[in-house]
């Protein structure tokens, strides 16, 4: 449609306001990692870093040290970043090969109970996770699962099997049948048929529940707060914890939290069209 | 061809028998994982916190005596309890509200951003994808009364803004903190209604051009009504995870009364005080809640949907 050249103008400047309220505080998170930390305490504010510096990813990476606690700061930091992808990582590619076997079978498969069973499991999704947390916590305890990748694992996947389950039943029932068919009549058997045509069919779909299930799982930081709270610590808890009562670094914050945001906007940048299929799926008819 | 069309239901009719059963036994068993893991670590869990709610459980105190709903009675009465529960009720409010407006004005501009929209829709989709704590340090320091954005924004301006705290007064506390939830809720609302928009014929907005019908009427009597199922489904979204609110407030505020929301409470309760058993008789009351209102949208949304 048209526009008059007065509905282009406010429409712009409308774009133009929502542009800089979405990104504005990651702009703010990076400028602040580069400042130095002299620059940050000083008024009137600088919207613009007036000098650039490394010195608070340095400190996070580890060389060129200055003070006594900046070695375990490093050593802290570099443990909580392994540990964010290894269980961002773990959680997505089990959620991911349970919900694509699973949302087959709920899309395709007559079994009984079918229906009930794929009901029960969503309807999971609207308990409130505080709910299952405290007999999770005695359940970890009592299997000595606490602090460990497996432990945090399983409940990440109690926490995303649904979504994914539900991404990747639509998937499914989207795809035309007749491929199927077709190969049931030249003989192939059920499982070929799923993993060598109908699970490359269903890639663009694998891939948007794969990103949803790994974002949450980055993202996630209740669950981490009370199941991994030393060894397996993600950066979502590392974080905050820089923050003292008496003085909080915000360099150093900032440049942690720039590095946690990092994954997700290359994510965004590079793998958009998923994750928008993914984050519609369902909602529109 | 034609043999074919015609070997394909007799072989199929052939085969019901053998091949429905076999598909029965692969389907149960391609589900049976997921049916184990959300027994395991879903289901139990929840029969256990509803029989340990009925009980005192508490590692600081010898044994685990039947208290019946002790808990629940002394939950209804608990001034503390009672204070998150109106600070989430507010804060479902103000996110529901301003995510769903900000939400359906976004959409709209994109919308008409022609060629750009691709990389507007990134802009704005990023914010949802960042981790929220991450969100809520980044936003605390933008809130900082001394050297932060927001204030040094407002003094630009020539607003008396100077060293403003925003977190000592509970009414603007509660919006600070709102704020940055919606901040990272907004684009979720905002690409549901822009699908929703884009699944909307173009003829009907020519139909109602040849017919002479001014914007704001096309917007009222045509994109609106269409876009309801999706607003529906958008607010249900909201209005669970602003229920769900807890990352950006413990961030920002910690323990704060004035701005605790129940979650919170939920936290302190049971891995602070370790009142195990009263914190899980609250998380019960917070799910029931969660799933009544979660039930009424999405009865409503099937309405809205079978009107389209």
């Amino acid at each position: 449609m048209e526009l008059r050249l007065s509905q282009r103008i406010l429409t712009g400047i409308g774009l133009l306001l929502l542009i800089l309220w979405s990104i504005g505080p990651i702009y703010w998170a990076i400028a602040t990692s580069f400042t130095p930390t002299p620059d940050l305490m000083s008024q009137p504010i600088h919207f613009f870093p007036e000098h650039l510096t490394l010195n608070h990813y340095q400190r996070l990476a580890g060389f060129g040290t200055v003070a006594s606690n900046d070695v375990t700061v490093a050593a802290q930091f570099r443990n909580a970043l392994v540990n964010s992808v290894i269980t961002a990582l773990a959680a997505t590619i089990v959620s991911i090969f349970l919900a694509s076997l699973g949302g087959y079978a709920f899309a395709r498969l007559e079994f009984p109970g079918r229906q009930t069973i794929f009901f029960i499991v969503i309807a999971t999704i609207a308990i409130p996770g505080y709910t299952v947390l405290i007999p999770l916590y005695r359940l970890m305890v009592s299997l000595k699962l606490l602090d460990t990748y497996l432990g945090v694992t399983l409940i990440y996947l109690s926490a995303f099997l649904p979504l994914a389950l539900w991404l990747m039943r639509s998937v499914f029932q989207q795809l035309p049948l007749s491929i199927e068919e077709a190969a049931r009549i030249d003989g192939a058997g059920r499982m070929t048929i799923l993993f060598r045509i109908v699970m490359p069919l269903a890639a663009p779909g694998l891939v948007a529940a794969s990103i949803i299930t790994f974002l949450g799982a980055w993202g996630q930081y209740m669950v981490p707060l009370i199941f991994s709270p030393t060894k397996t610590k993600p950066l979502t808890v590392l974080i905050p914890e820089f923050s003292t009562k008496n003085f909080v670094d915000y360099g150093l914050i900032n440049a942690a939290g720039t590095i946690a945001m990092i994954v997700p906007i290359l994510i965004v940048i590079f793998l958009n069209r998923y994750l928008v299929s993914g984050l519609t799926a369902g909602s529109v008819k | 061809m034609s043999l074919a069309a015609a070997a394909v239901p007799a072989r199929r009719k052939g085969d019901k028998g053998i091949d429905g059963s076999a598909d029965a036994r692969l389907g149960l068993m391609l589900a049976a994982p997921i049916v184990i893991a959300m027994l395991s670590l879903v289901l139990f869990p929840v029969a256990s916190t509803l029989w340990d709610s009925l009980h005192r459980v508490n590692p600081m105190m010898a044994g685990q005596p039947f208290i019946g709903l002790q808990h629940y009675r002394d939950l209804l009465v608990d001034p503390v309890v009672n204070e998150s529960w109106r600070n989430t009720v507010v804060y479902v409010v103000i996110c529901v509200v301003l995510e769903t407006a900000g939400g359906i004005a976004a959409a709209l501009l994109i919308n008409q951003a022609g060629r750009w929209r691709r990389y507007v829709l990134a802009i704005v989709i990023l914010p949802w994808a960042l981790p929220g704590v991450v969100n809520a340090v980044v936003w605390g320091w933008i809130y900082n009364p001394a050297f932060g954005l927001l204030n040094g924004l407002l003094v630009a301006a020539g607003l008396d803004f100077e060293k403003f705290v925003w977190f000592n007064d509970r009414t603007i506390a509660l919006f600070a903190v709102s704020l940055v939830h919606v901040w990272r809720m907004l684009p979720l609302t905002a690409v549901i209604v822009l699908a929703a928009l884009q699944s909307i014929p173009s003829d009907l907005y020519e139909a109602g051009r040849i017919d002479g019908a001014t914007r704001r009427r096309m917007f009222f009597y045509i994109t609106l009504p269409l876009i309801r199922g999706g607003i529906a489904v958008a607010m249900t979204q909201s209005t669970v995870a602003a229920f769900n609110f807890f990352d950006e407030a413990w961030i920002l505020t910690g323990s704060a009364r004035g701005t605790r929301p129940i979650l919170v409470q939920v936290y302190l309760e049971a891995f602070q005080n370790l009142h195990f058993s009263y914190g899980m008789a609250l998380s019960v009351l917070v799910m029931i809640a969660s799933l009544t209102v979660s039930l009424v949208y999405v009865l409503r949304v099937q309405r809205v949907t079978r009107l389209d």
